[in-house]
């Protein structure tokens, strides 16, 4: 880990305290290119997380490090961060081009280069036509693509993004998510924070799950899965004749559940040994049972968030 | 793990200097600044006064066009352009400074904490210092334009119009001219910032800063009367800066403070309120 590696996002060992109060603990991570999602409850660190990788706050203990640079060197730092803030964050006063433009002038780029950025960005999230309205008269999904396009202007390597998809109307949230993954397609990392869980399960490559001010997982979705071994994988077998397939279920080792679906029309399985569980099932599929599909229901980011993080609140 | 095609490329262009990004922020203030009309109406008032004594300056040198109007001394002008003359003008315009900085001020930082635009500004290679330098610069350009640039012009006037053995003679009025309203401009700028930082409300910081000079005044006496000392002077700004002035501008002033005293209480203050900015001029506030 103590390497420093000039593609990836690394945090080592990285601590945050305000005074006494605890924002992140010793939080190791290295996040690679493609989108990785942010996920916790409000309070558990994801904005000071996210504070830390935009260099506006400095870890009280611990190194970060963004694409091999830190804050220390802010002229090459900040140009290679952009960052998304979850508030109305745009000075008083400022039109939709004035605000992308003006913020662009204080990397040091000259006029032209600001002034077409600026265009291109605005183009980008879809508010062309609204650039020279004050945001102040901006409806809430306006403003919200407009922060986009003053965060993406600069054409960052990082990008930032502190939930994102709040207050956008379902075409508008579409677009946006198009446009992550284009920005991901293109080899950039974006770093995004959402209470939305399905979203995140749809358009995230790997997952960071925070509580209390710690990282209780991070990587890709599946994986983090199957390591949480307190609670069997639950799997949905859709087939013609369920209860014959859960009589036959009950003799096999690792199948700790098994229970006719509500609709009738498929069994659903808990395993402690789904590797084997999906061996042996090949099996059972030739004895004429009709199995239709197969597929796993909790190995998304609700359920790994239910039993990390809501289960470990309880306990 | 996905495979990713990088077409990423960096700004390669020119880029402006850094000491000079600061000078971003007033770009946008002064047009929204000026969009309201009374303040508008106000900052032309506040050139009244040195165009008056610009055109009594040229008339005290062409008495024979006055003549032609009203009987006049044979010898000698109207007025004498000396130190006196110079800090009426010093004073005259530190009070519409004053107004203006009144309410220009406290919307200046108010208005980004208010909208959470720090983070914004400290996520791009600009920081604190260059944010408090950039809106010093939107209060103090505008107050220069009414303070010592029309003064130094003055100047230029009445030195064009008398002659070389005037300007070598009096070539430290011109430092007073500057060094005087150059103190004022960046005590009241600093001040009126700070209180912008602390009350969002922007009539209250207005209100307050109207109550920093005038309660200020009022306290200091009142401090002076009931503990029989004149400790009470090293908070009224305006005492101070009068003894400042009449020390530069070599007339007789008060004997209730120093000028070293004056100085240092003046320094304090810009020192105080500079600390208050920093305190709250940061990308994310910290409640414990």
């Amino acid at each position: 880990m103590s390497e420093v590696n000039q593609e990836t996002v690394q945090f080592h060992n990285v601590s945050k305290f305000y005074g006494e109060v605890l924002g992140v603990n010793r939080v190791s991570l290295t996040v690679p290119p493609g989108i990785t999602s942010l996920v916790g409850p409000n309070g558990s660190g994801k904005t000071t997380l996210m504070n830390l990788m935009t260099g506006l706050i400095q870890p009280t203990e611990g190194r970060i490090s963004i694409l091999g640079l830190s804050a220390t060197d802010p002229e090459h730092f900040f140009t290679k961060v952009g960052y998304c803030t979850q508030f109305d964050s745009c000075p008083k006063g400022f039109t939709g081009y004035q605000f992308v433009y003006s913020f662009l002038r204080l990397f040091g780029w000259d006029h032209r280069k600001s002034e077409a950025a600026a265009w291109s960005a605005i183009e980008r999230v879809g508010l062309t036509e609204a650039a020279k309205r004050q945001v102040a008269g901006y409806s809430k999904g306006m403003r919200q693509r407009i922060r986009l396009a003053q965060s993406i202007s600069h054409d960052p390597q990082v990008l930032v993004l502190d939930e994102p998809l709040n207050g956008l109307d379902p075409l508008v949230r579409a677009e946006t998510i198009a446009l992550f993954k284009s920005q991901a397609a293109e080899g950039r990392h974006v770093i995004i924070s959402s209470h939305v869980l399905h979203e995140v399960d749809l358009i995230s490559d790997q997952v960071i799950l925070m509580t209390g001010g710690y990282v209780v997982a991070e990587g890709q979705i599946k994986g983090v899965r199957s390591e949480i071994s307190d609670h069997p994988m639950q799997i949905l077998i859709r087939c013609k004749k369920p209860s014959e397939l859960a009589a036959r279920m009950f003799d096999q080792d690792g199948v700790v559940e098994a229970k006719v679906h509500s609709d009738g029309g498929g069994l659903l399985i808990k395993t402690t040994t789904p590797d084997r569980f999906y061996l042996m099932l090949n099996q059972i599929a030739l004895n004429n049972v009709g199995i239709e599909t197969v597929a796993p229901v909790d190995d998304d980011v609700n359920s790994v968030y239910e039993y990390l993080i809501n289960e470990g609140d309880v306990r | 793990m996905a495979v990713y095609k990088r077409t990423y490329k960096p700004y390669t262009g020119v880029m402006t200097p850094e000491w000079s990004r600061f000078l971003i922020l007033p770009r946008y203030a002064w047009k929204t600044v000026f969009q309201t009309r009374f303040i508008l109406i106000l900052y032309v008032l506040c050139f009244f006064y040195p165009v008056g004594a610009a055109i009594a300056i040229y008339l005290n040198h062409n008495l024979s066009f006055l003549g032609q109007f009203m009987p006049l001394p044979k010898t000698g002008g109207l007025f004498e352009v000396s130190g006196s003359f110079f800090e009426w003008f010093t004073a005259i315009q530190a009070v519409m400074a004053f107004l203006m900085t009144s309410f220009v001020g406290p919307g200046l930082v108010s208005g980004d904490l208010i909208n959470n635009a720090l983070p914004l500004y400290f996520c791009r290679p600009f920081s604190r210092t260059e944010y408090v330098f950039g809106k010093l610069a939107v209060i103090a350009l505008l107050l220069a334009y009414i303070t010592w640039v029309p003064g130094l012009i003055l100047f230029g006037i009445q030195a064009s119009l008398e002659g070389w053995t005037w300007l070598t003679n009096n070539l430290w009025l011109a430092w007073a001219v500057f060094i005087t309203n150059f103190i004022w401009t960046l005590l009241i700028s600093l001040v009126s910032l700070a209180i912008s930082a602390w009350v969002r409300w922007k009539v209250v910081a207005g209100g307050m800063l109207l109550v920093i000079l005038f309660l200020g005044a009022g306290v200091a006496q009142a401090i002076n009367v009931i503990l029989r000392t004149d400790a009470g002077y090293w908070i009224d700004m305006g005492t101070n800066f009068a003894q400042i002035c009449a020390n530069f501008y070599r007339i007789k002033g008060g004997d209730k403070i120093s000028t070293q005293e004056a100085l240092v209480s003046l320094l304090a203050m810009c020192g105080f309120s500079i600390w208050l900015l920093w305190r709250k001029v940061r990308a994310y506030e910290v409640a414990r």
